[in-house]
């Protein structure tokens, strides 16, 4: 609920409570109000006939008002009653005042009354005046409500729209804030100028640290692969140079490789890939799977790919390819030979199927990086962190499961989100 | 043929100079971008070697520049920077090919002639090794005059070793010229054994010498011995 309404909600609440029972006092105390000066009128009626009672023996003509003479006693003083008034046909209240009167030795009662229901007029226009200022209250606190949320909290939203839109990636600059007249959102938006600026000066440090790091290390590693294939070129004959110079060459490919590995996870992770371009990952797939044509037939694996026709997907190619040829290869390295390997790829998923060696535990815990299934491979194990870093910065829903009874490790990737 | 290699490692760049001269390449260096910047300005080249980032400039400035002067030269950026998506842009400006660093240098080789065929001969020349006869605009070997069928694989090994002739050729650096990126499966030596063994056996079959000699432990040698 927007925090306006919320407020307003409150107010009204307060305002309805407050009504009500402002009007329960204001009718009471008016009834009441009503009530004494009606009593006081009958005390001076009283006072007034009591004398004309005593001097002429009877009761001056009432007018409107009842005025009864009676032998009989009655309790004297104030009491309610009602009468049935034979032309509006309905019971009608009255106050009454009995009084007892000395006549010549003879007692004689006097009930003097006066219809309540004069004073019901004024009391319902005072409600019905409330009433209405009551509705115009409400009505126009809502209208405010609307007014307020449109044009105060116009700068709130102006900044949530800019955080909203703002990505880091694709202008690692500050976040631009309209400027507001009030303290409170003036105070957030330079809270959040603040923000993105540090985000993006780490973001910059960040990624000129990666490319540095990429720069510094792939560099010697060129020179050292460079000379070893020179040497290798000299040593090649030399039974005892070979194998020393084979095994110095290809640690520094694993290290190249491994350095690759972890600069890619790096740049996945610091968002340095904008650029996405819709495409159709059944081509990608075609593609990469003719690549591995031989190391799938070289394995004996039998291949099943299915393709519906699928719905392009927005990714940079690079990582399109990255995420392909991971999963292909991984699904073909940790295959028996003989096994088999399904590819299938729906409109919003690819799923790639494999037999392999049984699996113990949670096989998600192959995405973390270095892990393997063999320790001793000389593969280093990015390649399901890569498949899981790709998937995190697309927001494509990302399973690892192993089916104990058919043996099969299913790697799920929907490209709907996670499901 | 002449080749500029702007490079501002200087180990680096005398092994690559080293390398392609023992592939009958004249070599021209050029350290930062100024000095690439004022010999592309002033001489022809038939194939540029760019580093990305160098002392003095950006290479894709440089790439902008032969293009912009409609050079004929080719050009094969030699990148540590970005691999990925640096490819992409390298190749949007007209670069030829892009090789990641650390590269084999033989694979150098073999993207250099690729680059140099398409440009200087739309394809029109033919590689030659003893009795053996590569058109690579039709994608033919002939051994002799008898054509040879070869798949696809097997034809990308023999043009690798033809442009690699009495050359080491590592088996790493064979299975990432044939399998790129996803060579990194150990499985992908025995895969290399079996394309040579039928690429052996074709020939041998059309009366070719074995000339493809292995190297114990090592890799295989395309020699003339």
């Amino acid at each position: 609920m927007k925090l306006l309404a919320t407020t307003t909600r409150y107010y009204l609440l307060l305002a309805a409570l407050l009504f009500a029972a402002g009007t329960a006092a204001l009718y009471a105390g008016l009834v009441w109000a009503l009530r004494t000066e009606m009593e006081e009128k009958l005390v001076t009626e009283r006072g007034y006939l009591t004398p004309i009672l005593q001097r002429t023996g009877r009761l001056p003509l009432p007018l409107g008002d009842q005025r009864t003479l009676s032998r009989h006693p009655r309790p004297a003083g104030f009491s309610d009653t009602l009468e049935y008034d034979p032309v509006g046909r309905r019971w009608e209240p009255f106050r009454q005042l009995h009084f007892p009167v000395q006549v010549k030795g003879v007692t004689y009662w006097v009930t003097l009354r006066k219809s309540l229901l004069e004073n019901d007029s004024p009391l319902g226009v005072v409600l019905s005046v409330l009433a209405a200022v009551l509705i115009g209250l409400l009505l126009s606190l809502a209208a405010l409500n609307r007014w307020l949320s449109g044009r105060l909290w116009q700068p709130f939203h102006q900044t949530l729209a800019a955080l909203r839109g703002y990505e880091l990636q694709r202008q690692p600059a500050t976040l631009r804030l309209p400027a507001t007249g009030i303290d409170e959102f003036t105070e957030l938006n330079q809270a959040l100028t603040q923000l993105s600026e540090r985000l993006g000066a780490e973001y910059q440090s960040l990624k000129e640290f990666t490319e540095n790091a990429a720069h510094e290390t792939q560099t010697p590693l060129a020179i050292l692969q460079a000379k070893l294939e020179r040497l290798l070129q000299l040593g090649a004959r030399n039974a005892e140079m070979a194998p020393l110079l084979r095994d110095a060459y290809g640690a520094t490919l694993r290290l190249s490789r491994l350095h690759q590995g972890l600069t890619l996870l790096s740049k996945i992770e610091n968002g340095q890939f904008p650029d996405a371009v819709p495409l159709r990952l059944a081509e990608v797939v075609a593609e990469k799977l003719g690549l591995l044509e031989e190391l799938v037939s070289g394995k004996e694996l039998t291949l099943t790919y299915e393709a519906a026709d699928p719905v392009p997907v927005r990714m940079h190619p690079a990582l399109a390819d990255s995420l392909v040829v991971n999963l292909l290869q991984n699904a073909i390295k940790h295959n028996h030979p003989g096994g088999t390997l399904t590819v299938r790829l729906g409109p919003h998923a690819l799923e790639v199927r494999n037999t392999g060696p049984t699996l113990s535990g949670d096989p998600s815990r192959y995405f973390e990086r270095f892990q393997k299934q063999l320790p001793g491979s000389p593969s280093p194990g990015l390649g399901l962190s890569i498949v899981q870093q790709v998937c995190r910065h697309y927001g494509f829903g990302l399973r690892y499961t192993y089916e104990p009874a058919t043996g099969l490790h299913v790697l799920h990737v929907s490209t709907y989100g996670l499901d | 043929m002449k080749i500029l290699i702007v490079e501002d490692e200087p180990t680096l760049r005398t092994s690559l100079v080293a390398h392609l001269q023992s592939d009958g390449y004249r070599c021209e260096e050029a350290a930062t971008y100024a000095q690439a910047h004022e010999k592309i300005k002033l001489y022809r080249y038939d194939c540029v070697l760019v580093d990305l980032t160098l002392p003095g400039g950006d290479g894709l400035d440089l790439v902008r520049t032969l293009k912009a002067d409609q050079s004929p030269a080719g050009v094969l950026i030699i990148s540590a920077r970005g691999a990925l998506d640096d490819k992409v842009w390298g190749l949007k400006l007209g670069a030829d090919d892009y090789l990641t660093k650390p590269f084999h240098l033989a694979e150098l080789t073999a993207r250099v002639q690729a680059i140099l065929r398409r440009r200087q001969f739309q394809g029109h020349n033919a590689l030659r090794f003893r009795a053996l006869t590569v058109l690579p605009d039709r994608a033919q070997v002939l051994v002799g005059e008898a054509p040879l069928t070869l798949t696809r694989k097997e034809y990308e090994l023999l043009l690798y070793f033809l442009a690699n002739p009495n050359r080491l050729l590592t088996k790493e650096s064979i299975a990432e010229h044939l399998w790129g990126d996803a060579a990194d499966t150990s499985d992908s030596f025995d895969f290399i054994y079996n394309h040579l063994k039928n690429l052996r056996k074709k020939l041998q079959e059309k009366g070719a010498v074995d000339y493809i000699r292995t190297v114990y432990g090592l890799g295989y040698e395309l020699s003339a011995e």
